[in-house]
């Protein structure tokens, strides 16, 4: 019988870079150090254990396309509309000073030409998984500098894509080879991009709304769609990464990928384990990682220093306050695992020895410890900075408000019960967010146009984090599940009221402790009320046909008033929105 | 090389995709598609080199993690409870049946082990799939209905089933040494997932420090140990997943990420193993075509007949017990897993392992599309049987007294029957419970004074409940065949009936019910009243969670809170 586990190389990555995760964690440190430390201590640098062939190159090339679809995800173009002059401002003046910044450091520290290329294309990029992640967990995503920093790395990461379809292709002799490469290289994400947008404006929305109710099928069509997309670019000679992009993007633009993205991300982070763990693997040894490391320090303070002022001169000319400018640099300042992926395909094309690998790696796990403290620290860093900065202040600078729910209401699952009281809750907190995980709800809500929707299961981060749920004055859950109520009540701020659902007493108590405000129970409510209608029914009969006429009128009021609004009959149906599975 | 692979996964997946938009839009399970995706492009042989067959196995190994991980020990003896007795006569007669076609069909055909494929074969009849029969099932499954419970219990119950059968077809040879030395193994399994279950798991979670991505990378961790040790004692990797799964701990602030995740995981290698499992298929010989035929045959007609028989002995109505045996009428995935190690193993022979994964796909379609059909086969077939012992049935188990004029008719013993138990025996006025689940038998013996057990769908329980005497007939349950038998039954009671939307509502009002509760109009009533009387300043929240607590109290002191009541 062939063994699956026992045999398997990328077994062992998984169990290795579990420990190594856990100490690091011990430490504050972010998980990718882990698995590049896994790759080089299982790799010919330590124990020489692991190879990357065979299941680990294509878990590798998996979790590398699955990042690149993610990205593609993320993508959302309505997220940085607002901004997207400054940022691509700043994003284009970027990537051309810190490519001539790091160009000058390499051929300072004396590498040859072809090395010198490679490390400036290689150096120039902000670990966009990295600083989305803190960001995210710091909650200052959605921050003024935090959307500079997503909407510049977005800009990135499409050069980025240029760059790695240049690596991948063939015979890159001289000038004129590149130039031609690179021509073709455009037209054909050119073609593929306007396929790919064309789509998700005429074909996936249609497609989608019909298999989003159903999370195995979601799932699985949008993969299905990811991989359409990277037997294209295999067919064109482009990487299959370009298509895995192009593929995100072009789901991005649904109302539905906020679910999705949370569920490709598990799997991307299992793939992409094995993917940073290979680059450790490809160092040739000791002497190969440690071949240029004082170059790799001085070059990391250079860099970090030159990419902080760069981001900061840029920034701040475009208008903006000098703590966004100052906050949106800082995070900006390390080599990100980018790096490591343009050194690894250069290393496949022969074009760099696997000692310039090891110094990207150093530079790269150098500047990602120390970025990582500094994002952490980044307000008590600014705070103790502040009266230097201040010489910087300048009339006019841009209010740094952005339009994002807050102090708001938000009602998960959209049903009779939610929806009787959301009148009542737009009245008193202006806005309402309503989150469901049925597109027939989801549309029945856009069509009326008077409160904002998120699609998505209330399960997912993502999801919660889009209704912004920390920021809420008020939570209405419709959800009897307890595990959703839990997560919702340790999730909202302090002083929000919230109020769920729940069919057990047992269940009603648990939340009740965990600080709900209140817990509905629609089961005993009915209970009660029927008890009463039919004891009136045996003692005093007018009584009851009184009662029952008020709520009969009720009833059909509710008919009436959905049918006036869609001129069909009443869309909602009495079950809850969200947890179908 | 890995090019190849990766071109080889994305046929896999696109033909999966297609395959599924087509479930999707009839409403289907996808599993027996991406079987069929399998089948369409497993006549491209670079679809399927080794390690896509790696990645198949690890399928096998997440689907059986995610089971383990599923399993809710406090659930564990009263699901078992349910359905023990119906699943072991299945076990019993069926199996013995099954294998001796089984053991035919080898002696017909030339196995080389008809023993051993015999009891494949007959695992493939007896077991049925969770994860199609559960997707058939969904909502009565979420609703607690009396046969979406039985239909999950069984379903249970036959996973462990295949769980014990894998661990014994892994063994070397069919000795009680052997076998015993399995089980043995099993056992040590199971104990050391426990263990770490409560003490090993917690450890993970608190190193990992709230970070998600950690405790799901140590899950799969987990997983791989497990597989690893079951690999090197022999053991079936199955065995080693299962085990990995009950090491997984459900609770904390990581528990929806590490679920989603790993669900996510799961759905993803799920899909490489069923699309991989049907490009093992080649173009069926006759021989092939034969067995899949009788074994579909026997899947489709005979477990079912089998089942409701069985539920009826037990003492289910006819119908509740048609209608949870007509969801398991399907090959089990885990009938799948059973075949392709035996495969891996070069135990199974090659005819009959393909028509097992023919006899799965045809099944799993079919399941759904035979649902569509209950009420007629139901009249056709069963109502015929059994028609005559049904109300020999009903008299037995009812205590209805003969001279009830003027009396409520309660339909449904749930929370709400009860609370109007009680206030109808406050008002000393005459009342009679019908139910149709025996598990509350005892409960009304004790508790009514009047009740029927039986189905409220056929006329005989109406009849004996004395309904054109009542003046009064509630019903506690949202169903709207239920309603909609109750107006058909042109009683001059009041009706007061129940739906679960004003939809439905208005069209049973327009019918004749003299009144309908809409749970979610009276909660959505309340949650408004609530609402702005905390708004207007006049109470404080907390005042009203005292005084719900307080509520909450007298109604547990009434005791009508079960696990087994719904309405």
């Amino acid at each position: 019988m062939s063994e699956i586990a026992l045999a398997a190389d990328f077994a062992i990555i998984v169990v290795v870079a579990t420990a190594v995760g856990l100490l690091a964690r011990q430490t504050g440190q972010p998980t990718i150090i882990a698995y590049i430390l896994t790759g080089i201590i299982l790799g010919p640098v330590a124990f020489d254990i692991v190879t990357d062939e065979g299941l680990v190159d294509l878990m590798a090339e998996l979790g590398f396309a699955f990042l690149l679809f993610l990205l593609g995800l993320k993508m959302r173009f309505k997220d940085i509309q607002e901004i997207l002059r400054p940022v691509t401002n700043v994003a284009f003046g970027q990537t051309v000073l810190q490519t001539a910044l790091a160009f000058l450091v390499a051929w300072a520290l004396g590498f040859d030409t072809t090395e010198i290329l490679v490390i400036a294309l290689a150096t120039v990029f902000g670990a966009t998984p990295i600083i989305v992640k803190i960001l995210t967990d710091k909650d200052e995503i959605t921050s003024m500098p935090g959307k500079i920093d997503v909407g510049g790395l977005i800009v990135q990461d499409i050069y980025l894509v240029v760059v790695l379809a240049l690596f991948a292709a063939d015979d890159l002799g001289g000038a004129a080879d590149i130039a031609t490469t690179l021509g073709v290289i455009l037209v054909m994400i050119s073609f593929i991009g306007i396929f790919s947008l064309a789509s998700s404006r005429y074909v996936l929305p249609k497609l989608f709304r019909r298999v989003a109710d159903n999370k195995e099928v979601f799932l699985i069509v949008a993969i299905a769609w990811a991989f359409l997309f990277v037997a294209i670019a295999e067919g064109a000679d482009l990487s299959a990464k370009v298509g895995a992009f192009l593929a995100g993007i072009s789901l991005a633009q649904l109302p539905y990928s906020k679910e999705l993205e949370d569920r490709i991300t598990p799997i991307t982070n299992f793939f992409i384990l094995v993917f940073f763990a290979t680059i450790g693997l490809q160092i040739d040894g000791l002497n190969a990682l440690l071949a240029y490391w004082w170059q790799a320090i001085v070059a990391s303070i250079i860099l970090m220093v030159g990419n902080f002022w760069i981001m900061f001169y840029l920034i701040d000319r475009e208008g903006f306050s000098v703590e966004t400018s100052f906050l949106g640099s800082i995070n900006m300042i390390q080599v990100s695992e980018f790096s490591l992926i343009v050194g690894a395909l250069a290393l496949d094309q022969g074009l760099i020895e696997s000692d310039v690998l090891g110094y990207l790696s150093l530079m790269a796990l150098f500047t990602m410890r120390v970025s990582t403290y500094v994002i952490a620290y980044n307000h008590t860093i600014y705070a103790k900075l502040e009266p230097w900065f201040r010489r910087f202040e300048s009339e006019g600078d841009k209010s740094d408000a952005l339009s994002q729910y807050r102090n708001h209401a938000i009602a998960i699952g959209y049903d009779e019960i939610t929806e009787r009281a959301l009148p009542n809750l737009e009245a008193r907190y202006g806005e309402v967010v309503v989150i469901d995980r049925r597109t027939d709800h989801i549309d029945e809500i856009e069509r009326e146009g008077r409160y904002s929707s998120v699609f998505g299961d209330f399960r997912h981060t993502e999801v919660r984090k889009e209704a912004n749920l920390k920021g809420a004055d008020f939570v209405l859950s419709s959800s009897v599940e307890r595990e959703v109520n839990e997560a919702l009540l340790s999730e909202v701020a302090d002083d929000a009221t919230v109020f769920v659902e729940a069919d057990r007493i047992d269940d009603a108590r648990a939340l009740y402790d965990l600080g709900a405000d209140y817990v509905i129970m629609s089961t005993h409510l009915t209970a009660e009320k029927l008890a009463t209608y039919v004891e009136l029914h045996a003692t005093d009969r007018a009584a009851f046909e009184g009662a029952i006429a008020g709520d009969i009128a009720e009833i059909l009021a509710r008919q009436r008033r959905s049918r006036d609004r869609f001129g069909g009959h009443a869309a909602i149906d009495g079950h809850g929105g969200d947890g179908d599975d | 090389m890995t090019e190849q692979l990766i071109i080889a996964l994305a046929v896999l997946f696109v033909a999966a995709g297609l395959l599924s938009l087509v479930a999707n839009q009839f409403g289907l399970s996808p599993i027996p598609f991406y079987i069929l995706a399998g089948l369409l492009v497993g006549r491209f042989e670079f679809v399927t080199p080794g390690e896509v067959l790696t990645l198949a196995q690890w399928g096998i190994a997440f689907l059986v993690f995610v089971f383990g991980i599923r399993l809710d020990f406090s659930n564990v003896q009263s699901v078992l409870r349910d359905a023990e007795v119906a699943a072991s006569i299945q076990l019993l007669t069926v199996g013995p049946v099954a294998f001796a076609i089984g053991y035919a069909f080898g002696d017909l055909f030339g196995f080389e082990e008809p023993l051993r494929n015999a009891l494949y074969f007959s695992a493939a009849v007896v077991l049925s799939s969770s994860l199609v029969g559960g997707q058939v099932l969904r909502r009565e499954i979420q609703d607690n209905l009396v046969h979406g419970r039985l239909a999950s219990s069984i379903h249970f119950f036959d996973d462990l089933v295949a769980i014990a059968v894998l661990l014994v077809i892994t063994a070397d040879a069919f000795t009680a040494d052997a076998i015993t030395s399995q089980l043995g193994y099993g056992v040590l399994f199971l104990a050391v997932g426990l263990l770490f279950y409560r003490h090993g798991f917690p450890i993970l979670v608190r190193l990992a420090d709230g970070d998600g991505e950690l405790v799901l990378v140590g899950s799969i961790s987990i997983l791989v140990a497990f597989l690893a040790a079951a690999e090197y004692v022999g053991l079936s990797i199955v065995v080693g997943a299962f085990a990995a799964g009950i090491a997984i701990r459900e609770d904390g602030t990581n528990a929806l990420d590490v679920r989603n995740g790993i669900d996510s995981i799961a759905d993803f290698f799920g899909a490489i193993f069923f699309v991989t499992i049907g490009a093992l298929v080649s173009v069926p010989s006759p021989e092939v075509a034969i067995m899949a035929a009788v074994l579909a045959g026997l899947v489709f007609i005979l477990n079912p007949l089998v089942h409701t028989l069985a539920f009826v002995y037990e003492g289910y109505d006819a119908r509740t017990a048609f209608l949870a045996s007509s969801s398991l009428n399907q090959v089990s995935e885990f009938s799948l897993i059973i075949a392709i190690q035996a495969l891996l193993l070069g135990t199974i022979a090659d005819a009959l392992f393909e028509a097992i994964i023919l006899a799965a796909v045809v099944t799993m379609a079919l399941t759904p599309a035979a649902r569509r059909w209950k009420d007629r086969v139901f009249q056709v077939v069963i109502s015929r049987l059994l028609g005559g012992q049904r109300s020999r049935k009903v008299d037995e188990r009812s205590e209805v007294d003969a001279d009830l004029d003027d009396h409520v008719i309660i339909l449904g013993y749930g929370r709400q029957g009860r609370r109007l138990v009680e206030r109808l025996e406050a008002v000393d006025r005459s009342y009679v419970v019908i139910e149709n689940d025996p598990i509350l038998w005892d409960d009304l013996r004790a508790n009514c004074r009047n009740y029927v057990l039986g189905d409220a769908m056929s006329e005989y329980p109406w009849k004996k409940a004395g309904v054109d005497r009542a003046s009064l007939v509630v019903s506690t349950v949202d169903q709207r065949e239920i309603s909609e038998t109750i107006l058909a039954l042109e009683a001059d009671a009041d009706l007061l009936l129940r739906s679960a939307s004003t939809d439905e509502a208005e069209v049973l009002l327009d019918a004749g019910a003299t009144y309908v509760t809409v749970t979610n109009v009276v909660a959505g009533k309340e949650l408004v009243e609530i609402v702005e009387a905390i708004f207007d300043g006049g109470t404080p929240p907390s005042a009203l969670k005292a005084e719900h607590l307080k509520t909450l109290e007298a109604i547990e002191r009434d005791g009508f809170d079960t696990r087994y009541s719904r309405y």
